[in-house]
């Protein structure tokens, strides 16, 4: 219900701004509508599974600067490209691993313990870059952010890796087995252990995949500007959170998909786009924002409790 | 007949507690065994030892005639032994079929992963042994349906059915008839005689005497921590069985009934809250407990929730001491003094990660805050303690989280925590659910006491020996409305299942 809410709510604000400018649905702006919040998206689909066991990263926004300064620095110290992608998805991983270690040896709750990743990365990010701009990338490593695939006009590299992802975890969370185990150890985390689900093991996986995934995002951002900065992925961990609640899941845990994270990514990305194209005041931005996170988690509630019966 | 469990001088303790003492106990195949005995006897305690939850301190656990040791329940149930807790533990946002087969470990007996090479769910396979599995144990739900759309009872039988799964051979069930209709009872014990001819060892722990001796075959008494005894059900009866339990007769299970009743209290005139309710009409006088009878959805506990202002009526007039009043929510019902027992203690009345203490006061906070609104705590402690005394609430103190007490006493510190609200009406819903014999008596006789002193109790309960045993008068309810109104001797079984049922 709430999918098919948003569905209709993105076709309305696209015939909306479509009549606004009749330039809107072009493939030109549809090209920069999905590029300008494709590191949103990206992180979003891992966001949605670590929401779904009831849990919460708030990492990700530090863990994206830093994965793009990483690789920019690797770079300009001489690694082969993949080499450098390989060595910052392992940092990321790493980073999620602390993240979720930190978690179960002193038994903190996950906000605490991503608030913490947040503050010392984004230090480090601070340090490492003098608070500087890092460039001077090899012209082959814009082919992910700015390259089309196959060569088809508009189809950026980079949206369709958010694509294949998308269908991967989107398909892996319905009809995996291991999968399904968020589902569990969201609803019910003491009768899933008991149930024999691994739950360490299956946290472990989620917030190390969170991370590689932020990892991920950080390197098509760069690869997007062909630079590295502190000055990106500002906020970009509440945007993902809200996006991830907007499509439907709930922060306690246990419910979630893919598919409705994807539609309230694309209605938040839209809503940007528009801010942009309409000229309106940016800090009114966070405003609208913050209506539509509430509408949905309200419109959310309202579903699930006439669900229930008595 | 082939014992198939069998424990030896199990001894447990915890935190310095000693629960079990050398208790011994055996079940056989194709026999349903009852385990009984009053609150905190350790009937939990040994069932979860049996079942891989907790290890004994001393002693050993027989299964077919060898020693195990189960190192947690997953490994009780591969090894087949199941057992489906008081607490239902479904995830209400998947489908029953995914409930019942979810993934875990399982290298040893069934192969329960319903996947293909690469660990991606088989539909087909999954629904369809979720419906074969079903057949086998006749139970009539559709795999696809998501939980959270069944019933208690509903869901219920799959925990059953998910335990069986696992080719059980000994199957405990820890009170699961606690929320459940007649129907749904008779049900549930078609299901169980089923399985039991099939060949599985059944161990049922209840409270509740009459169910233990309609279906069980064999009685085991635990009380203290010590296994008293173990009948066959055809050589024993109630009052012996009680015997064992408390160590006493129990006379005169119910207090004697009201010796005077005053002039009318309380009463309500056409409550309507449709499609829940409509047209309740009744009086309650002082010094009476007054029954509301029916079966289970004709309208009771929504009725009372509306005049307790948890919900709101669409129509109809209260009158508290001849006066008509509004009943707005919870806090003006209370501050009117009216107040309400509810049904399910965990959720609604008792905060359980808080304080025995601090339950007990948790709704007459007014009467221990001074002028500036800070709390008094001598007061609070004082007022605490005396309830525990008064309703011989076990441990005998109120600094212990009310997690930690068992049913009986947990209903016991809900009951205290509304007297000590200074009630004129209290609605006491289900009061003594949940609880065994010698607690229950208490609290009937508090019932009463209460009644005595002038406060009108009126008594809503899906026990009719309680409501008849209780009550001075009764209100039959019959799908959403009243639909007789009995003095007391006019009211028998016969007659309120007349009025209730079409």
């Amino acid at each position: 219900m709430q999918q098919v809410a948003l569905m209709v709510l993105c076709v309305v604000l696209a015939l909306g701004m479509q009549s606004q400018f009749p330039k809107y649905l072009n493939l030109d702006n549809v090209e920069i509508v999905l590029a300008n919040s494709i590191g949103d998206g990206i992180m979003a689909l891992g966001m949605t599974i670590v929401m779904i066991t009831g849990g919460i990263d708030i990492s990700v926004a530090a863990v994206l600067q830093f994965t793009a300064i990483l690789v920019g620095m690797l770079m300009n110290a001489g690694a082969p490209i993949p080499a450098a992608i390989v060595v910052t998805l392992i940092a990321a991983a790493a980073i999620g691993w602390i993240n979720v270690t930190l978690m179960r040896i002193f038994n903190v709750h996950p906000f605490i313990v991503t608030l913490a990743t947040l503050l010392t990365l984004r230090g480090v990010n601070i340090v490492i870059t003098d608070a500087g701009t890092v460039t001077g990338f090899p012209q082959q490593f814009s082919a992910i952010g700015r390259g089309y695939f196959a060569g088809v006009d508009h189809l950026r590299n980079s949206v369709v890796l958010f694509a294949v992802l998308a269908v991967i975890t989107g398909y892996a969370l319905k009809n995996h087995r291991f999968f399904q185990e968020a589902y569990f150890i969201g609803g019910n985390r003491r009768s899933a252990r008991m149930s024999g689900i691994k739950v360490e093991r299956f946290l472990v996986f989620t917030y190390v995949l969170n991370a590689v995934l932020a990892g991920v995002a950080g390197i098509v951002i760069s690869s997007q500007y062909m630079a590295a900065s502190i000055s990106f992925g500002q906020n970009a961990e509440l945007r993902t959170i809200t996006a991830v609640a907007v499509g439907g899941a709930s922060l306690s845990g246990g419910t979630g998909t893919i598919v409705g994270t994807v539609l309230g990514w694309l209605f938040l990305a839209m809503v940007r786009n528009a801010f942009n194209m309409t000229g309106v005041n940016t800090y009114w931005q966070d405003v609208v924002i913050g209506v539509v996170l509430a509408i949905a988690v309200f419109f959310g509630e309202y579903l699930k409790r006439r669900q229930v019966t008595r | 007949m082939e014992t198939i469990l069998r424990v030896e001088d199990i001894c447990k303790s915890f935190a310095g507690n000693q629960v079990l003492h050398d208790v011994d106990f055996s079940a056989e195949v194709e026999r349903i065994h009852a385990l009984v005995g009053e609150n905190g006897a350790g009937k939990t305690t040994l069932m979860n030892i049996i079942g891989g939850i907790h290890q004994p301190d001393e002693g050993t656990v027989y299964f077919r005639g060898e020693p195990v040791s189960f190192a947690n329940p997953l490994h009780a149930m591969n090894r087949g032994i199941s057992i489906v807790h008081q607490e239902l533990s479904l995830v209400p946002n998947l489908s029953v079929a995914q409930n019942v087969f979810i993934s875990g470990q399982t290298n040893e007996m069934v192969p329960r992963q319903k996947v293909n090479r690469f660990g991606f769910i088989n539909w087909k396979e999954l629904y369809a042994d979720t419906r074969d599995l079903f057949d086998h144990v006749g139970i009539d739900i559709e795999p696809t349906t998501m939980v959270s759309k069944l019933s208690v009872s509903m869901q219920q039988l799959v925990e059953i059915a998910k335990a069986i799964s696992f080719n059980a051979r000994v199957l405990i069930l820890d009170e699961p008839t606690s929320a459940l209709s007649e129907k749904e009872i008779d049900r549930l014990f078609g299901v169980i005689r089923e399985l039991t001819r099939k060949g599985v060892a059944i161990i049922f722990i209840s409270h509740k005497l009459d169910e233990v001796l309609t279906i069980a075959d064999q009685i085991s008494v635990l009380r203290d921590g010590r296994m008293v005894d173990t009948v066959r059900t055809e050589e024993t009866s109630r009052d012996e069985i009680i015997q064992m339990m408390v160590g006493r007769h129990i006379e005169d299970m119910y207090p004697s009934k009201s010796s005077g009743v005053g002039d009318v209290l309380f009463s309500v005139e056409g409550l309507s809250r449709r499609p829940y309710f409509h047209d309740v009409s009744f009086t309650l006088r002082r010094g009476e407990i007054l029954g509301l009878a029916g079966l289970v959805g004709s309208g009771r506990t929504e009725a009372a929730r509306a005049i307790f202002g948890a919900d709101a009526l669409d129509a109809g007039k209260i009158m508290l001491d001849g006066k008509g009043i509004q009943i707005k929510s919870p806090t003006n019902a209370i501050q009117h003094g009216i107040c309400y027992l509810t049904e399910d203690r965990k959720t609604l009345g008792l905060f359980l990660k808080m304080l025995v203490r601090d339950n007990i006061v948790s709704a007459a906070l007014n009467r221990f805050t001074s002028q500036l609104g800070f709390l008094r705590r001598r007061a609070i402690q004082d007022e605490s303690m005396h309830y525990v005394d008064y309703m011989q609430i076990r441990p005998p103190t109120d600094e212990v989280e009310m997690i930690s007490l068992s049913g009986g006493n947990q209903q016991k510190s809900l009951l205290a925590k509304w007297l000590s609200a200074k009630p004129k009406v209290l609605i006491a819903d289900e009061p003594t659910r949940g609880v065994d014999v010698g607690a229950k008596a208490k609290l009937h006789t508090d019932l009463r006491k209460m009644a005595e002193e002038g406060i009108g109790v009126i008594l809503i309960s899906s026990e009719l020996p309680e409501i008849l045993g209780l009550s001075d008068r009764v209100v039959v309810f019959r799908e959403g409305t009243v639909a007789a109104l009995l003095e007391g001797d006019q009211a028998t079984q016969e007659e309120v299942m007349k009025y209730a049922t079409r």
